[in-house]
Parts: structure tokens; C-alpha cells; sequence
């Protein structure tokens, strides 16, 4: 390089200046050798939220990232769409003319978040779909799995070629990303190609929590820790035999081992007076998993609910409160799964009014407790970034910490840990802004953070 | 008392489990050869059909008789012609056509779950 660039006739420098040159270059190349090599697994995660942020395969210009945003816990309710410009991707129904009729409903789309799915095919356009919510996808890596294969999406059968998760983009940029109705790969949009499979399989294995709890957890909140006992009393809440440990897979003692995640038809389509219903507009029947559908869906985690409503494939239930209350109701209990559960175990579920609200405190304070592990986790990724990175990543930590205030003061609950998080919330947004003292502040946030998690929990 | 009963609910539940089901709704528009986690592996067959008995409704490839049930779906890769990929019939498996096979049961290799037929002509 050097002796190439003295030949092209630029002044030769004096030997000392050649001497301290070739010591800077020593001294460069040392440090790189004593670097430490990259991290292949990081480097196939980097590229995968590279692409499902970024990426629009040639298509209509949504991203995965139009309906999983990062900044929302990888969703979208009609709270943030509504704070999203009119000409954001995800409006791409109301502007462009191939795909005004029969690819999205854009009122059910701002009123109850609700998008438009093809399940069963696209043959009848006009009549042969469903409206679901945007499901997160945090959490993946331990609510994909199950003993007969793996469950992706609103039903378990989300994607196509072999319906795995690496698969899934595949299905979602011939859903979501076309430019027109028709569908033709290499002109409406491009497939992804292996590796880009590979990549986004591996940043959305990463997001989110990597094992799941193991209840009950010492909290320290009395109406937290008699819902934590309801969910587990199988005679009571009846919640841990499919929400395992407040995740997605069954309870392994009475599935057996490896059971995993698994699907049921709890009578969400039966709900009377769903919202979407009362619009008149026109909402078929979601028949669930396969193609006609057998009626069933697949477990979501709850540690992530209580800040991801509204809940269930349609979002007919805005609160968590509401949520757990429907395993009161008829259509829950008079479902294949509820006559299940009742011919197992005695009875349908029957909670009265208190005890509907202390299993959604629980659920509220371990939705909280997983924000500040975010918060943290994310605080401290951001200590070894550098740039724009290490400021988007505490803005992140600050949308999750503010989640965290949210989930808890919508029950009441922690007022000190709200406290907390508050200041924690405050210093984080000034380290993001600060030059000199973000370390300083960042580690003041984690410090606030970890007390609020201290009112919670032993 | 309670854990046996809701182990019975487990053993229930085992005559409903919903097995693992890809989704065929997008696959009729991923062209042959492209199917993620599938093609060039033991759960498809891409190449030529050697012959086709309509009375059996079998088709001869990959050196075996295949059967097309009634639940098999058939569909035309017609992407060369940058068209639209549609739904075909049987009498659309012809001998000579390239096509892409999955099978029901990679192991036992007799029925297919759908076929992909290629089209280069309109």
C-alpha cells in the first residue's frame, strides 16, 4: 500500500516521517491482532435486524419491522399506529391503487390494530380471510418449539415450505410485502434468499427473554402474590396447565416432557360483541390452524402480555384485567378447551371480580420486572456500543423502563417501584443525551432499576 | 387428587393435538425449487414425470409410482412468465413436465402433499 502510493508522484516524505509511519502501521496492526475475533453469532444477528428493519424485498416497502416495531415491543396496537404518519408502510393500503381492495381493512386496521390475513388461500379474496393482531415476537426461543413441530404465528401454522420459524419470512413477504394482488415473485417482490432466512431466524431467536421463569417467584406485593398463587392452583386459576411457568408451553406434569408449545380452541371466535364485529364491517370466522382450520390457536407467553394488548388473534380485549376474565366466561367455558379442562378437573374456571384482578397483577408485576431486565440489558449493551447505536439502544431501555411505569400504575400496584423507574426513566433519557457523563447516568438508571425491582421481588 | 386430574386432561387432550401444519396458503406463489427448509432435501423430488396413470391417479417419478389423492394440492409455477401462480389439475401432470413433489411422509414416499408444476409457455 504504502510504496503503491509513493509511486502515483505524491512528495516523498523524510525517513523519519517513513520510520513513524511504519511504527503507527506496527502498532495499528498489533491492536487489531489482539482484538478479539468477531462473533459469528452476533454478526448473523447484526445482519438479521439489519434485514427485518430495513429490508423491503423489493416490494410494496413495508419491512418486517412496519408491524414489529422495536420501539413497541416488536408490535403495533392502535395507540401507536395512531401516532405514525399517513405515509408510513403500514398505510400502504391507503395510497396505493393495486392494493386498495382486499389486502388490508384500513379501518380495522386504526381502530382495533388489525390486519389482514389469508390463511386459507387466496382464491376468494373478497370473502377468505381473516383480520388477527400483530402478535410480538419476543420470547420466541421458548414458545416455538413443540412436540410435534414448531408453531409460529397467531394459529402454529404460520409459515410456509417445512413451518418453522426460519420459514416464516418467507410467508410474510408474499402476505405482507407485495406490490400487487398478484403475487409474482421477482416482480411484485423477491424472496429471501437462505441466508437471509438464516439471519432473521437468528435476530428473532435473540429478541427477547432466552429461558423462561420458574414459579412461583418470591414477590413481595400481597395482591401480585395471591394472583401468582391462583395461576398456579389447579383447583382455582387452572393457568399454569398451559401457560407453564407464565410462558407458552404446557406444564410438562400433565402434558408429559417436551410437550412444548401447544394449540387449543378456547372459544376467543365465540365472544360475543367483539369489537371489530360492531363495525359492520365485514369479519369472517377465523377458523385457526390449518387449512379448512381445526378451531385452535396457539399459546402465547403471558410474562409479555400485560404491556402487548389488546389481547387474543383479534384483539377483542383491550385490558389484561378483561383477558383473564374471560376464562370466566361462557365462550372459554363452554369451549373444547374449557370442557376439557372442566371434565379434568371438576369445573370450569370461576374467579370472582378480586381474584380476575390479582392474576392480572401478577401477570402486570412479572411484565414489569421483565422491563427492567430489558431496561437493564439493554443500558449495558449500550455501554459497549458507540454512536448512534449506544443512543438508540437507551432509547429502547427508556421505552421499555416507561412500559414498566405504565404496567404497573394501570393496576395500581408498586407505587415505589413506579418511583424508581420514574428517575430511572429520567436518567436514562440524560445519558442518552449527555457527551461526558452518560456512563455516569447509565449506570445511576441501572441503580434505580434495580431497586424497583427490589420493592417487587425478594 | 388434582394432579391426576389434570393429567387425565393431558391424556385428553392427546386425541386433539394439533400436529405441526406449514402453511399452505403462500406456497401455491414460491417457485420451484425455493421452498424454505424443503427443497433440495428428503421432502421433496424435483425433476421430470416419467409417466401418469389416470385411473390410479399415480404419477411415475423419482423412480416410483406416486400417489395424487384428492387432498393433494397441484399447482402451476408459471413465475418464468412472471404471471401469477395458479391452482392446477391433475390433468396438468403431464409426462415430460418438470415438477416439484413433496411428499406426505418423506419416509414412505407414496403420496405427494402438493406438486408444483412448471410452465414456460402461456
Amino acid at each position: 500500500m504504502v510504496s503503491r502510493a509513493y509511486a502515483q508522484g505524491r512528495p516523498v516524505p523524510s525517513p523519519i516521517t517513513l520510520i513513524g509511519t511504519l511504527l503507527l502501521g506496527l502498532s495499528i496492526l498489533t491492536s487489531c491482532q489482539s482484538a478479539p475475533p468477531p462473533n459469528p453469532d452476533q454478526e448473523l444477528i447484526a445482519k438479521g435486524r439489519a434485514l427485518f428493519f430495513n429490508e423491503t424485498f423489493d416490494g410494496n416497502s413495508r419491512t418486517c419491522g412496519t408491524c414489529h416495531r422495536e420501539e413497541n415491543n416488536m408490535a403495533i396496537d392502535p395507540g401507536f399506529i395512531a401516532t405514525l404518519p399517513d405515509d408510513d408502510p403500514l398505510f400502504v393500503a391507503e395510497r396505493n391503487q393495486a392494493l386498495m381492495k382486499n389486502f388490508e381493512n384500513p379501518r380495522l386496521m386504526r381502530e382495533f390494530g388489525l390486519i389482514l390475513e389469508n390463511q386459507d388461500g387466496f382464491d376468494d379474496l373478497e370473502n377468505d380471510f381473516n383480520m388477527r393482531g400483530v402478535p410480538h415476537v419476543l420470547a420466541q426461543r421458548e414458545s416455538v418449539d413443540s412436540r410435534d413441530g414448531p408453531r409460529t404465528g397467531w394459529a402454529g401454522d404460520g409459515a410456509p415450505g417445512d413451518g418453522s420459524l426460519r420459514s416464516f419470512a418467507t410467508g410474510a413477504v408474499i402476505q405482507h410485502f407485495t406490490k400487487t394482488l398478484n403475487r409474482v415473485p421477482d416482480v411484485d417482490f423477491r424472496l429471501p434468499t437462505d441466508d437471509e432466512l438464516d439471519a432473521l431466524e437468528a435476530f428473532q431467536l435473540s429478541l427477547g427473554r432466552q429461558q423462561d421463569l420458574a414459579l412461583p417467584l418470591p414477590l413481595k406485593g400481597t395482591v401480585a402474590k395471591r394472583g401468582q398463587e391462583i395461576f398456579l392452583d389447579n383447583a382455582l386459576g387452572k393457568c399454569n396447565a398451559c401457560h407453564f411457568n407464565a410462558g407458552a408451553n404446557g406444564n410438562p406434569d400433565v402434558f408429559g416432557p417436551g410437550v412444548g408449545n401447544m394449540n387449543f380452541n378456547t372459544g376467543v371466535e365465540d365472544l360475543p360483541d367483539q369489537p371489530a364485529d360492531l363495525t359492520g364491517e365485514k369479519v369472517p370466522p377465523d377458523d385457526g390452524f390449518g387449512t379448512p382450520g381445526d378451531g385452535t390457536f396457539n399459546t402465547p407467553p403471558l410474562v409479555e402480555a400485560a404491556d402487548t394488548g389488546p389481547f387474543f388473534h383479534n384483539n377483542s380485549i383491550e385490558t389484561i384485567e378483561g383477558s383473564v376474565a374471560f376464562y370466566n366466561g361462557d365462550a372459554f367455558n363452554n369451549s373444547p378447551a374449557g370442557q376439557l379442562l372442566a371434565g379434568a378437573t371438576g369445573g370450569g374456571i370461576n374467579l370472582d371480580g378480586t381474584q380476575v384482578v390479582e392474576v392480572a397483577a401478577f401477570l402486570r408485576v412479572i411484565n414489569a420486572l421483565e422491563n427492567i431486565r430489558a431496561s437493564i440489558l439493554l443500558i449495558e449493551q449500550s455501554n459497549r456500543s458507540r454512536g448512534a447505536r449506544a443512543k438508540e439502544l437507551l432509547g429502547l431501555a427508556v421505552a421499555d423502563t416507561k412500559d414498566g411505569i405504565e404496567v404497573l400504575i394501570g393496576g395500581g400496584l408498586h407505587p415505589q417501584a413506579v418511583a424508581h423507574l420514574k428517575e430511572a426513566k429520567h436518567l436514562t433519557r440524560r445519558a442518552a443525551r449527555s457527551a461526558f457523563s452518560r456512563r455516569r447516568h447509565a449506570a445511576a438508571a441501572i441503580r434505580e432499576l434495580e431497586q424497583a425491582r427490589g420493592e417487587m421481588i425478594e | 387428587m388434582r394432579t391426576i386430574s389434570l393429567a387425565s386432561l393431558g391424556l385428553l387432550l392427546l386425541g386433539s393435538i394439533s400436529f405441526a401444519y406449514a402453511q399452505k396458503a403462500t406456497e401455491i406463489f414460491i417457485p420451484m425449487g425455493k421452498s424454505p427448509g424443503l427443497s433440495y432435501s428428503n421432502y421433496t423430488y424435483m425433476g421430470k414425470i416419467e409417466s401418469v396413470n389416470k385411473q390410479k391417479r399415480t404419477i411415475k417419478a423419482d423412480g416410483r409410482n406416486i400417489r395424487v389423492s384428492r387432498d393433494t394440492k397441484i399447482w402451476l409455477d408459471r413465475t418464468a412468465l412472471k404471471a401469477t401462480n395458479i391452482a392446477g389439475r391433475f390433468a396438468d401432470l403431464q409426462a415430460g413436465r418438470q415438477v416439484e413433489i413433496k411428499y406426505a411422509d418423506a419416509e414412505r414416499r407414496q403420496v405427494a402433499e402438493w406438486i408444483k408444476v412448471k410452465v414456460t409457455q402461456p
